[in-house]
């Protein structure tokens, strides 16, 4: 079964983390304050060797917003949207549904439930300070997969796309007037959670980039390490039985790694639509259906788009910021459409 | 917009119509129809003729608004001096009383207002200011100050407003700001006879304009002119003793970093206040509240930062939080701590506690000793 083209090269995979890098980089010298890229490399030079002499950190302005505030940030980007496609391709493959995504099926709307009732009701977990709004997302994302696939699988037996985008739809509906009803009795943390469902990605630091990693390079591997089994759940899920997938050991597992990559996404920066939708998407014409091609692709994809898109956010109206959400929605739905057109007219020939 | 207000009115009309008319016979009397088709007919007969009491209400409501500013009666005129001053009164002893709010929308009352209902937080504190809180009877779910105020029986406001809440609470007069209800939701309080006044200030002038407005509706000319003086004397005060002033910088925090940087901008009234007060807003060139850059901050080194973030008790205080964020420890207000924390909405609404506000800000800066 395994042919030449069944995984990336090494080669492959150094270009698309040269590729990644360089937006990398690229994030990191352009910004609403203009850093000299001379200060820029000094900064990031002396903080390296810093880390590794233990000496002190450098100071002063440029030091400061580039350590302090670009690189945390710009980290966390990359990693929220590597998470995000590669849950996007997961659950694409898993439930043969090409519209799948953490913000179509209703799963992000539930992961904003768990944290704004974590917020209004000062759910904390001991010991972890910040963790009580985290731990509340992932089990609000779990639980509203659970309810979400389980009513489609009620309905009609099988996941098919209608139904299944249709519950989400009346899910997400339903979450957000659940959220009106607790802003209600929590009316003097308004302020809080207001501002929390707006989402934002500033102000993030290393913590934050620690655990979104953390996250990725767990859930991650769970998803990579089925990529055989999404590839027979693609065809079919009668397809992945009868070739002897424990279907559904397998899917609870690959829905688990899901709802934590989509929990932490949300507990960091708020719903970000159209990431998980979209890339998958665009990187299929390039890598092809396969699954072991498919989802690095993806990883890649996920970090570029959204570091891309958070620039936008970032400088287009200096010094006030947009919501990435708005960004990558904009961007997103043209690219599918373009995409869409043009697969469908090489199709027709 | 005509279109949409002659479609509301029809609609108020039949929903009338259909309770008063139950029994009613259509002219032809030959089939009986439905109580709500021949409500309907009715309705749009009404409408022709312009007697009909539901729609003439309710269109006289609309062509008033339309033509508020030219059509000004003489009195009003007198008051308002000057063409497109808004909140003007006119008060006679035990006399009709008329009011322009402050979207040029005229209002005349036979008396002083007895029940009030308001929406808005700072027409709340502006009633207790002018001592007129006995008379609200409803309150908007949001509004908080003085204590006294969360007695009062709440009602939805913004998006949300619930016409038949209001309506349940009898008021003679509600108050309420331009931002949230649409014109139909006003066109349905006026037809129920409820007066619909619009308080929306912008500036402190504005807030001025409000109170007078208010105090007009309530019969305490006397004591909003009282309330307005002792807000512009504090003002001239803290301006005179702040003089050219230092020249230094504030930045005005509107929500902490981890919900995204939102500060106070210009035409605001933090911004107002720290030119009375001779600060400079850092963030002069952006209009009203907007998320801004934590690299921009770092940038503008500001002087002093202002955040009106509350505080529930648990973690960490603004100002600590302030203090510990990671690359802020150049900025010259996190190195002298200069961090002020106002928690009760002192600087961000249109009320008589700007005062209050300005008065806090300034012993902060310069000190309260002197």
């Amino acid at each position: 079964m395994r042919t030449r083209s069944d995984r990336f090269s090494l080669w492959e995979y150094a270009l698309f983390a040269g590729i990644t890098l360089a937006v990398l980089c690229l994030c990191v010298c352009v910004g609403s304050v203009n850093v000299p890229l001379r200060e820029t490399l000094t900064a990031v030079a002396e903080a390296l060797r810093a880390l590794v002499l233990h000496r002190e950190r450098p100071s002063g302005l440029g030091a400061a917003i580039i350590l302090s505030v670009r690189i945390p940030r710009v980290l966390c980007v990359a990693l929220v949207g590597a998470s995000l496609a590669l849950a996007g391709a997961a659950m694409q493959g898993l439930l043969k549904n090409a519209l799948a995504d953490g913000s179509t099926l209703g799963v992000s709307s539930g992961a904003s439930l768990g944290a704004v009732i974590a917020i209004a009701f000062g759910v904390r977990v001991p010991f972890l300070p910040f963790a009580g709004t985290t731990a509340m997302a992932i089990l609000f994302a779990f639980f509203s997969l659970l309810i979400i696939l389980g009513l489609a699988y009620r309905m009609d037996c099988s996941f098919s796309t209608n139904t299944i985008i249709l519950i989400g739809v009346v899910f997400s509906m339903f979450v957000s007037s659940l959220m009106s009803v607790i802003i209600t009795f929590a009316a003097d943390r308004i302020q809080h959670i207001t501002f929390w469902t707006m989402g934002s990605l500033q102000g993030k630091n290393y913590t934050d980039v620690l655990l979104t990693g953390a996250a990725l390079l767990v859930c991650g591997s769970v998803i990579f390490s089925r990529w055989r089994e999404l590839n027979a759940f693609a065809v079919g899920e009668d397809n992945a039985r009868h070739i002897g997938v424990n279907v559904r050991r397998v899917r609870l597992l690959i829905l688990l790694a899901v709802s934590g990559l989509i929990g932490v996404c949300v507990s960091v920066g708020g719903t970000i639509g159209f990431v998980g939708l979209v890339t998958p998407h665009a990187v299929r014409l390039l890598a092809g259906p396969n699954h072991r091609r498919l989802l690095p692709a993806s990883l890649f994809g996920g970090a570029v788009f959204l570091m891309l898109a958070d620039l936008t956010a970032r400088i287009l109206l200096n010094p006030v910021e947009l919501p990435i959400g708005v960004v990558t929605s904009l961007v997103g739905a043209v690219v599918f459409v373009i995409i869409f057109y043009r697969s469908r007219k090489r199709v027709k020939g | 917009m005509k279109r949409t207000r002659r479609l509301a009115a029809i609609l108020i009309a039949a929903l009338l119509a259909a309770l008063t008319a139950c029994g009613t016979q259509n002219g032809s009397g030959t089939a009986p129809e439905t109580a709500s088709q021949a409500a309907v007919s009715e309705a749009a007969q009404a409408e022709e003729n312009g007697s009909a009491d539901g729609s003439a209400q309710a269109e006289e409501n609309g062509s008033a608004e339309g033509s508020a500013q030219a059509a000004k009666t003489e009195s009003a005129q007198e008051e308002a001096g000057q063409a497109g001053e808004a909140g003007s009164a006119q008060t006679a002893e035990n006399g009709p009383i008329t009011v322009m709010d402050m979207t040029g929308r005229e209002i005349t009352l036979e008396e002083p207002a007895e029940k009030v209902v308001a929406l808005t937080a700072s027409d709340c504190e502006i009633l207790y200011a002018i001592g007129a809180g006995d008379a609200l009877v409803g309150r908007g779910e949001y509004c908080n100050y003085p204590a006294k105020v969360l007695e009062v029986p709440s009602v939805q406001s913004g998006a949300d407003t619930n016409i038949e809440q209001i309506l349940s609470l009898e008021p003679q007069v509600l108050l309420m700001s331009t931002m949230a209800q649409t014109e139909e939701q006003v066109a349905q309080l006026e037809a129920a006879g409820v007066h619909v006044v619009v308080s929306d200030a912008q500036d402190i002038a504005g807030v001025y304009t409000a109170i007078e407005l208010i105090g007009a509706l309530m019969g305490k000319d006397a004591e909003a002119a009282e309330v307005i003086d002792g807000m512009k004397s504090t003002f001239a005060d803290l301006q005179e003793k702040a003089g050219e002033g230092s020249g230094k910088t504030i930045y005005f925090e509107v929500s902490p970093l981890q919900w995204g940087l939102w500060a106070a901008g210009s035409h605001t009234f933090m911004d107002e206040i720290a030119g009375m007060l001779g600060l400079t807003n850092c963030f002069a060139d952006v209009e009203g509240w907007a998320e801004v850059s934590e690299e921009q901050v770092l940038e503008r080194d500001p002087d002093y930062i202002l955040t009106i973030t509350q505080y529930y008790g648990e973690g960490p205080t603004p100002e600590e939080e302030i203090l510990g964020r990671s690359g802020w420890e150049n900025i010259t207000a996190v190195q002298n701590k200069a961090i002020l924390n106002l928690q009760n909405d002192e600087l961000s609404r249109p009320a008589p506690r700007l005062a209050e506000g300005a008065q806090m800000l300034y012993d902060f800066v310069y000190g309260s000793g002197d």
